[in-house]
């Protein structure tokens, strides 16, 4: 792939992310609203020319990988419409615009979002209330992409990555991941990404399970009371060095003995209150005189 | 008292010479007011299954020791690698270095330890023994020709009627011990807020200086979305390692507006506002934004602040609301740049006697 | 017999290895070359001899005696590697994480000691773990001398030197830890930079003294290594020998018992047997500083990276020791005090006033105790806690405190760990903080009474030997065991001496109160005993004492 089958000169994601303005809102809507037939059928028609310009030059260069699908294939659509109208349309409306006391709407969400809060099983929501914890996904990877591919094409919005999309830069850009990661990130999820918890009662979780799509589309999205971090702040290649600096994080070794969780000078407390002194009691226990 | 010999006071040398170590310590003993009520062999009968049980115990226990410090050498010089390395990228067996070196080593000093122990309680004779204490003031006589030996030298100086002597000697000595402590004190003592740079109520964004990331790229309206957040410094020299410039751009969300301070209604920028990242409790950056509830959590000692109110503290032991940056945007190339309009309004980070 | 002279070479009658003047064996030698130039024989004797009561609780000073030497030793090693340096360097060692990150020389040879010296990062560990015990252990000694009455005249002056000591041991172990100049603890030194700060009238000028100039400066870690290196261990190894001199002179106390007065001390000697036992105990204690130090990894700085103003981890949490005053500043409320243009900051309070209350209040104490009690006299016993239920409420009111306090320091892990909000975890700890420390102390001083009564009761009527007999007339009454003679109505005639009262019968015949068998051996054999036991029923034999078998 070359850069000039993108619309964005961002390099090397694998997809063409959709034109959006400041709101979110797609270049469609905000034609209809700036009102002029003219202008509007102008507007869709470099629209469409576009997209088909995009989607048939990407169609027609992309590597198959078996299960393509970042092509959103109108049977993938179909099937997320399935998906959707049995978990989802209680809460988020007929046409995504979101219920009243129930769910917001998810129009200019995007597949990101879909993928992030769906693959880590936030959603689909058993209750209302708190939503940050972490829970067994109910769909395969699979349907999870059908629905995001259901929810784009109803409202637009950041994408997933493909599955074949870069992610993670390689061990050269660890020292840069790690210093964005300390910036931006460490203050939520902690230096060693073992989350904390935030005012009254929220939290933000710890990364131990996250995968690189998560992390991505996370950090895309601002899932609940995350930032947003949009990729014109923190470029996709800062992005992949966070990943790639989070997960050799995650599966370095430890090479002090027992990590404790990697929790800090808490936890090395109650081990030197139990474990430490604990020791030494029982030696001087043994060793003095009973009264 | 199961002693029968007469204390060390009265032994001569010739005497002394033919007890028996036992003996001569039980006299010495005596000497040194240590009286010993209770002794007893552990093994009265030499060469016992019991006894040589027990020693082999603890030879047992000291040779696992020498096992063990022959282990940590055999480690330490080699055997095991200690250089670290990237997960997949070759033998991660480095992450056993340390655990065995240190168990090892742990190891072999525990069965010294443990074997000592064991020879004290099970080898070493059962003894209890009883000491004077004479403790309490010293005898009166010594009190009383103490005191007198510090009269008489007191005298001697003739310190009381010499009174010119007193007082010049007071005051040299006085003078001079306070001299390392003005010494040390004087070379270390710095004016707070001389130099430059150093001053408590200035951070080095002026009027017009740009607004960068860590990278030193320039910050655009169209960076963030809304409920994002980034970390931005002055564009000056140094002005991203400067301990009081590090600054939280905000960007709300729609529905979201912030009800500001006296005569800080025009420091946003369209739905973008900007406060000092320190926090104004104990100087930790206050990054943990809630994009959907607009607060900004701090985690040393949980001090809130909400952005909605002009991040006023609403929780936590802050008591002075985050200052707010004065923002404006500057076209270059045809594209829009933050630059502050001029410096906090106020002394940033935790507050101090002169701050009013 | 008539010479006395100490020349034994005109003894007739000595002769052979006992010659004294003439050493054959290496021992020997070393022994009459030493002799001839020190003189010591008679003064090393007496040291030799000198009695120690070994009493189990009396070795938790030890511990922190034997871990200071531990930290001696491992922090001589890492200042052959160490660089106190601030200036800014590009990492570029094995830890690839970090490559081409910026940080401070000090930083970077934290690194390298934890990654490219061989045996580095393990002598980092055992260091860092020696120290949370040094802390830890001076803790519940100095809670074993409150608790019995040890810092009673003439140990008043011990009890300071030894919260002195705790004092240092906090100031040494923040500046050790600051060391590295890593994320985690330069956020500690920014808020003591806020707190040096928060001082009226004077704390700018503190600040600026101490950081030679605003925070970070380019001095302080410099400083701060010679005062880890220099000056505090010096000032601490010249407190903790006096603390041992004023040991040796006024010798230990103990605990009343059979035998036990005010003007001797009763255990064992230090040579062999007592010197064998601490000598064993300290190499135990190294044993695991060692084990923790290899096993347990501890301030990981990689993970946390260099430190930078701009960065913070969550859950950030100071070493345990300090953890209280993190409580303290979490939960203390958000009053400021602004007169006139100045202002006195909500931090000076929980970080410099409570600490300075707490420590002068510790150290006033045994003054404070005397004054109330009206005792003015000299004690070598000890005090069960038991017997000063008020004391031992006071203690056990501090401890509850500084409970709550080093609790809510790490509040937010608690927070997360637990589902809780944090909101209501700093609300809980400043509700606890007040309510929590009377209600111990209540409850503490009834359980005293409660122990002093059963005390006096089973002196009175004997042990509960859990044996059920029928009497004729049909009533169950439980067998006791008398402790001493009786008087007509079956009541036992013996006082409360404050010495532990046999309350099981396995604990009867021996003078020490403890059981007879057990892994934790006891000093008297079953044959010393029995001995004792038909010493008694001789005795009893020629009517020395009348005693009734059975009582209720």
């Amino acid at each position: 792939m070359t850069d000039e089958d993108y619309l964005d000169a961002d390099a090397d994601l694998g997809f063409a992310p959709a034109v959006v303005d400041d709101a979110g809102r797609t270049a469609a809507t905000a034609a209809r609203r700036r009102g002029g037939f003219r202008r509007r059928a102008a507007s869709l028609a470099v629209l469409i020319g576009a997209l088909t310009t995009v989607g048939g030059g990407y169609a027609m260069l992309a590597p198959s990988s078996g299960a393509d699908d970042t092509a959103a294939t109108s049977q993938d659509v179909e099937a997320g419409r399935q998906l959707y109208n049995t978990s989802c349309i209680t809460c988020h409306g007929a046409n995504l615009e979101g219920v009243t006391g129930r769910g917001p709407t998810l129009v200019g969400t995007g597949s990101a979002d879909v993928y992030f809060q769906v693959s880590t099983g936030r959603m689909p929501a058993p209750v209302q209330g708190a939503l940050e914890l972490r829970k067994v996904p109910k769909y395969t990877e699979e349907q999870i992409l059908q629905l995001g591919a259901f929810v784009q094409s109803k409202g637009g919005g950041p994408e997933v990555p493909a599955a074949d999309a870069k992610l993670r830069a390689g061990s050269d850009a660890l020292g840069d991941g790690g210093e964005l990661f300390r910036l931006n990130c460490a203050s939520c999820h902690g230096a060693t990404a073992h989350g904390a918890p935030l005012s009254a009662g929220k939290v933000a979780p710890d990364l131990y399970r996250s995968t690189d799509r998560q992390l991505y589309t996370a950090m895309l999205v601002g899932p609940e009371n995350m930032p947003v971090f949009s990729n014109n702040q923190i470029t996709p290649e800062q992005k992949q060095a966070i990943i790639a600096y989070v997960q050799t994080m995650k599966q370095a070794k430890d090479p002090g003995g027992a990590g404790l969780g990697r929790i800090g000078p808490v936890a090395e407390g109650l081990v030197i209150w139990t474990a430490g002194l604990g020791v030494l009691m029982v030696s001087i226990l043994w060793i003095g005189a009973r009264l | 008292m199961s002693t029968t010999h007469s204390t060390g006071e009265g032994l001569t040398a010739e005497e002394a010479a033919r007890l028996s170590p036992e003996e001569a310590m039980i006299a010495g003993a005596e000497a040194d007011g240590v009286y010993i009520v209770h002794r007893r062999e552990r093994f009265p009968i030499a060469g016992t299954k019991a006894e040589k049980r027990a020693e082999r115990t603890i030879a047992g226990v000291f040779l696992l020791g020498f096992l063990a410090a022959i282990g940590f050498i055999v480690v330490f010089c080699g055997a095991v690698p200690y250089e670290w390395k990237l997960p997949g990228a070759g033998n991660q067996n480095y992450r056993y270095f340390t655990p065995l070196v240190g168990g090892l080593l742990g190891l072999s000093l525990a069965c010294i330890g443990i074997g000592v122990v064991l020879w004290a309680k099970w080898l070493l004779p059962e003894e209890e023994a009883v000491q004077d204490r004479h403790d309490g003031a010293s005898g009166m006589t010594e009190q009383i020709l103490m005191g007198g030996t510090l009269v008489s030298g007191f005298n001697d100086l003739g310190v009381a009627r010499r009174s010119m002597l007193k007082t010049t000697l007071g005051l040299a000595g006085g003078a001079l011990g306070l001299v390392p402590l003005v010494a040390l004190v004087g070379a270390m003592i710095k004016k707070p807020g001389r130099g430059e740079g150093q001053s408590l109520f200035h951070t080095p964004y002026k009027a017009g200086v740009p607004l960068v990331y860590y990278d030193g790229r320039r910050v655009s309206p169209n960076d963030l979305q809304p409920g994002g957040i980034a970390t931005v410094f002055p564009g000056v020299e140094g002005g991203v390692k400067d301990s009081d410039s590090p600054t939280l751009l905000i960007r709300l969300k729609p529905g979201q507006t912030v009800k500001a301070r006296k005569n800080q209604a025009d420091y946003g920028w369209g739905d973008y506002v900007a406060y000092s990242k320190i926090c104004t409790h104990a100087g930790c950056p206050a990054s943990l934004y809630e994009q959907k509830t607009g607060r900004l959590l701090c985690p040393c000692h949980q001090s809130q602040f909400d952005v909605l109110q002009d991040a006023k503290p609403v929780f936590g032991p802050a008591t002075r609301s985050l200052p707010k940056l004065p923002l404006t945007v500057e076209m270059v190339d045809g594209k829009q740049y933050f630059t502050a309009k001029g410096d906090f309004p106020e002394a940033i980070g935790p507050s101090f006697w002169e701050r009013p | 017999m008539t010479t006395t002279s100490d020349d034994l070479s005109k003894s007739p009658t000595v002769k052979g290895p006992k010659r004294f003047d003439k050493p054959r064996t290496p021992i020997g030698k070393a022994g009459r070359w030493s002799e001839d130039r020190l003189g010591a024989a008679g003064g090393m004797r007496k040291q030799l001899n000198k009695v120690f009561p070994d009493h189990w609780s009396f070795m938790m000073g030890e511990i922190a005696l034997y871990s200071f030497i531990i930290l001696i030793l491992s922090g001589t090693f890492l200042t052959f590697f160490f660089d106190a340096s601030m200036s800014e360097v590009r990492y570029d060692g094995s830890y690839v994480p970090l490559d081409g990150v910026e940080m401070s020389r000090a930083y970077a040879s934290t690194l390298d000691i934890s990654f490219d010296v061989r045996g580095g990062l393990v002598m980092r560990q055992i260091h860092h773990w020696a120290a949370l015990l040094f802390m830890a252990a001076m803790l519940i000694h100095m809670f074993r001398v409150f608790f019995t009455g040890a810092f009673r005249k003439p140990r008043e002056l011990n009890w300071l030197i030894g919260l002195g000591l705790i004092t240092l041991g906090l100031v040494e172990g923040f500046a050790g830890y600051s060391l590295p100049d890593d994320l985690l603890s330069g956020t500690g030194l920014r808020i003591a930079a806020a707190i040096m700060q928060s001082i009226p009238v004077i704390g700018s000028w503190a600040e600026f003294l101490v950081f030679g100039g605003k925070f970070p400066g380019t001095v302080i870690i410099g400083r701060l290594y010679i005062v880890h290196v220099l000056l505090v261990p010096g000032i601490l190894a010249g407190l903790i020998g006096a603390h041992m001199a004023l040991l040796i002179k006024q010798k230990h106390t103990e605990f009343p018992g059979p035998g036990k007065t005010e003007q001797t001390v009763s255990g064992e000697r230090m040579y062999p047997t007592y010197g064998m036992k601490a000598g064993g105990f300290f190499f135990i204690v190294f044993a695991v500083c060692a084990a923790l130090g290899g096993l347990a990894q501890i301030n990981p700085v990689w993970l946390f990276g260099p430190y930078n103003p701009a960065q913070v981890s969550s859950g950030s949490q100071p070493d345990w020791y300090i953890g209280f005053l993190d409580g303290s500043t979490r939960l203390f409320p958000s009053w400021e005090i602004r007169l006139f243009d100045h202002t006195i900051p909500p931090l000076f309070w929980p970080t410099l006033v409570l600490p300075g209350i707490l420590f002068t209040l510790a150290g006033a104490y045994p003054f404070l105790e005397a004054k109330f009690t009206g005792d003015k006299s000299a004690h070598n016993l000890l005090q069960r806690p038991r017997d000063v239920p008020v004391r031992t409420g006071l203690g056990a009111m501090a401890i509850t405190f500084y409970g709550v306090l080093l609790i809510s320091g790490g509040n937010d892990l608690i927070a997360k760990a637990f589902d809780i909000s944090l909101n209501a975890m700093t609300w809980a700890g400043r509700i606890c903080l007040l309510v929590l420390p009377p209600l111990a102390y209540a409850i503490t001083y009834k359980i005293c009474l409660g122990l002093q009564r059963h005390d006096r009761e089973v002196l009175e009527h004997g042990i509960e030997t859990g044996i059920i007999k029928l009497l004729p007339n049909g009533e169950f009454i439980e067998v006791h065991q008398p402790l001493g003679p009786v008087d007509d109505h079956g009541h036992g005639q013996l006082q409360y001496a404050g010495s532990k009262v046999p309350k099981k019968m396995n604990e009867l015949g021996n003078p020490h109160g403890s059981k007879i068998r057990g892994f934790f051996y006891p000093v008297r054999e079953k044959s010393d005993i029995q001995a004792e036991l038909d010493a008694l029923a001789a005795a009893e034999a020629r009517g020395e004492h009348r005693q009734k078998e059975l009582t209720d």
